[in-house]
């Protein structure tokens, strides 16, 4: 328990950022639907289940024109 | 005068829409913390591991682990994000002909350039201050910090490094066409200053240079007065590829 609380000034921005991108990403993908490649289910899984990388791949190569 | 106010505010907008202000920030901001944290982690996680029997002599994680860790993560990964978030700033509005109507409306070509070129290094150097203030405030949190010497002027170096970068997809933008051509030129022209990087008689007009010493002005090894042909040659270059590239946007068939 110890160690946790060390570490948890640096946990808790971390989880908020990874937070944060993940639902702008959800929040973009369901509202536009539109994908460079891929489908939503695809931009879904990756979005939500690979943490920082997911909505920054999705929002730099994944999204479609608007 | 009032159309460059007006295109700057433009590519803020467009910033905060397509979403690169929140990735760069976020990015940058967890680089920051990434670092000292890893540098902090990194002897734990080795004296964990099983070595049968082998014995690893680790110092103690110093402030320099910290920022040898920040000054890797940004120069590599950080180089690449800021590639990914720029690359298509100009080569998109090309490929998808949105600057054909402002520019027949009379909005100088030159201004085009220069405002892109202003939001994208005012983006990058929030980036930048962003990172290294959180990774100065967790440095200091967890390490003494008092050997650290013309940090500075050290980060001062990278931000030039990436104002030369950013510059450089301008220039690759302007002198290709389609989506990823700026892109991929600009990465092959990195690559060949890599390549020229490992003569040592070309280092010092290579800025690669302001990249890859940073650790050292940290420890003192290098002061900065050894910098100043490379802060002079890349400060150059980089103000001979904005006109370069304003000259040949001048006679670009959009």
């Amino acid at each position: 328990m110890n160690e946790i609380m060390e570490y948890l000034p640096f946990i808790i921005p971390i989880i908020i950022v990874e937070l944060v991108l993940m639902v702008a990403a959800l929040v973009h993908l369901l509202k536009y639907k539109k994908f460079r490649f891929g489908n939503q289910i695809l931009w879904i899984v990756i979005v939500v289940f690979l943490q920082i990388i997911g909505p920054i791949l999705y929002f730099t190569i994944g999204r479609g024109d608007e | 005068m009032k159309g460059y106010l007006a295109f700057t505010k433009k590519e803020f907008v467009e910033q905060i829409r397509t979403y690169r202000l929140l990735i760069c920030l976020s990015v940058f901001f967890l680089f920051g913390l990434m670092s000292p944290l890893l540098a902090k982690l990194l002897p734990e996680i080795l004296s964990g591991m099983d070595l049968q029997g082998m014995v690893l002599a680790i110092p103690e994680a110093t402030a320099m682990d910290a920022y040898a860790q920040f000054f890797k993560n940004i120069t590599q990964m950080g180089i690449i994000v800021i590639l990914l978030v720029f690359g298509g700033v100009i080569s998109n509005e090309l490929t998808k002909g949105t600057l054909i109507n402002i520019l027949a409306k009379g909005l100088g070509r030159h201004t085009v350039i220069l405002a892109k070129y202003t939001a994208m290094l005012v983006l990058w150097t929030l980036a930048l201050a962003f990172a290294s203030l959180v990774n100065h405030g967790y440095t200091m949190y967890m390490f003494d910090t008092s050997d650290i010497s013309n940090l500075l002027f050290s980060l001062f170096c990278l931000w030039l490094f990436g104002a030369f970068l950013l510059s450089l997809i301008i220039l690759s933008s302007v002198l290709t066409g389609g989506n990823f051509g700026g892109l991929i030129l600009t990465v092959v022209v990195l690559g060949g200053l890599l390549i020229l990087d490992l003569f040592p008689k070309l280092e010092k007009v290579n800025p690669i240079y302001l990249s890859s010493h940073n650790l050292e002005f940290l420890t003192g090894a290098l002061m900065p007065a050894d910098a100043l042909l490379p802060v002079l040659v890349t400060i150059a270059l980089l103000i001979g590829n904005i006109l370069v590239s304003i000259s040949l946007f001048n006679h670009k068939k959009l």
